[in-house]
């Protein structure tokens, strides 16, 4: 009827192709009658039946009664639902709880633990961090304390050694100053006593100068 | 005219030649109730590897994590920022349901590809990861919307409801849809991709039986990864949205 493909392996016909010479649309039912068993009985259990494709086929063909089938392979029941639903539902519910008792509660408690113990422990680790800080800080504390301690002692030396400069200076001036006073004063003596010389040298020179001036007298 | 027998026959020699079974169950009788077997069986085989490696690593956590406690302690970690970048603050109560919710999904689907569950012979249908059925992804996608409700209800109260309203009352039948939208596109976006995934795998394993297939079965570990991400991070925004306020 028409031309088959053979697999190699087996001599079933693999795919086969229609005849480009068809038989007019009358001779369908015979036609039909040809499809062999099987392959209607898959072609109902794929809930297509024969009919419907012919349908869906060429208007033609609708009203082609197709003969009944002989059970040469048992129907193919793909969408057959039956107890195996509730079933396998049934089954896949306990297996959730069987599995959320042994696998997902406990490993997920076990790794939220471990979790936690990591985060607390690295929570310890960050806390001695903050105790060498904390003693970080008081040694900064101590070098200010140290720091502001000498800075005043320095301050507290510095004033007392200006202080004793001072007082040895104003010491020192008062003396010069007395000194100077005492020299000033000799200075002054000695030039009244200098002006005094001179007032009884000029006495004298004035009468020899008049002595010499009136020898007649 | 031609779509019939060019689809049949396509879909024909797909299912011949890769021998998958979509849509193939083992029954197992409950009552007057069907059970798909093997997603329940491969769903306790999921259950057992992450019970059994969370027991093996977490038994006894040490201080400083090594090997499986180290991988476990990762995976918390990163379900944990999930829920906090899309819940905010108050995360914690819903780190259990994001988390299974991820974990859960995350090894069905990488059971999938990386379990041989294709050695172990059924007497009808096949082992593969539990989230290419569909009753699983909605299992998954229901109580997403139940918690979003519950974390609503619970943080607001009544005045949950007003969200409807919000920023105006014309949009109420939208934002009602949505409700009905959010665990839809959920379920149906994992079971898409996970059940496309195993389907190009072992289509083209039986096309070309050596190297071609490897790169898609990265792929596949990818796009596995990337779905149980997605399916996680949305419940997580779903619940932040309903949490948050509005103003």
């Amino acid at each position: 009827m028409a031309p088959t493909l053979m697999a190699s392996s087996t001599s079933k016909p693999l795919l086969s192709t229609p005849t480009p010479n068809l038989p007019p649309p009358r001779s369908i039912p015979i036609m039909a009658k040809a499809i062999p068993s099987p392959a209607r009985s898959l072609l109902k259990s794929l809930s297509i039946s024969p009919r419907t494709i012919a349908l869906g086929a060429a208007a033609s063909l609708a009203a082609a009664p197709l003969p009944a089938l002989a059970a040469e392979i048992e129907k193919a029941a793909l969408f057959d639902f039956n107890l195996t639903l509730p079933a396998i539902a049934l089954e896949f519910l306990l297996l959730m709880v069987a599995l959320d008792k042994i696998y997902f509660t406990p490993l997920g408690k076990f790794m939220d633990e471990r979790d936690a113990a990591i985060r607390a422990q690295l929570g310890d680790v960050k806390d001695t961090s903050e105790e060498v800080k904390q003693l970080e800080e008081q040694a900064a504390a101590i070098m200010k304390a140290a720091r502001a301690e000498i800075s005043a002692a320095l301050n507290k030396m510095k004033k007392e050694t200006t202080a004793e400069l001072e007082l040895k200076l104003a010491e020192g001036r008062k003396k010069v100053e007395q000194e100077l006073a005492e020299a000033l004063e000799l200075l002054e003596k000695q030039r009244e006593e200098t002006i005094k010389a001179l007032d009884s040298q000029i006495a004298a020179l004035s009468d020899e100068i008049v002595k010499k001036v009136l020898p007649t007298v | 005219m031609n779509v019939i027998p060019c689809s049949i026959k396509t879909l024909k020699g797909l299912y011949d030649i890769s021998g998958v079974e979509v849509g193939q169950h083992l029954y197992w009788q409950i009552g007057a109730l069907q059970i798909h077997a093997q997603v329940l069986i491969t769903s306790w085989v999921v259950i057992a590897i992450l019970l059994g490696s969370v027991i093996i690593a977490v038994r006894n956590p040490q201080t400083i994590p090594t090997g499986g406690q180290n991988f476990f302690e990762y995976v918390l970690e990163f379900i944990r920022d999930l829920s906090k970048a899309q819940i905010g603050e108050e995360y914690g109560p819903w780190v259990p349901f994001i988390g299974t919710m991820f974990l859960f999904i995350f090894v069905s689907n990488w059971s999938g590809a990386l379990l041989p569950w294709k050695i172990v012979q059924l007497p009808h249908g096949e082992l593969a990861a539990p989230t290419n059925d569909i009753n699983t992804t909605v299992a998954l996608a229901l109580p997403t919307s139940v918690a979003y409700f519950y974390a609503g209800l619970t943080k607001k109260g009544l005045g949950y409801f007003r969200k409807y309203i919000q920023p105006t009352p014309i949009l109420l039948p939208i934002n009602i849809l949505e409700d009905f939208t959010k665990p839809l596109s959920l379920s149906f976006r994992l079971f898409g991709n996970i059940l496309a995934d195993e389907l190009v795998v072992v289509v083209l394993v039986s096309l070309v039986p050596s190297l071609v297939p490897i790169p898609v079965m990265f792929l596949g570990l990818f796009t596995s990864g990337i779905q149980a991400l997605i399916f996680a991070t949305l419940a997580a925004a779903y619940i932040g949205e309903s949490m948050e306020g509005h103003h």
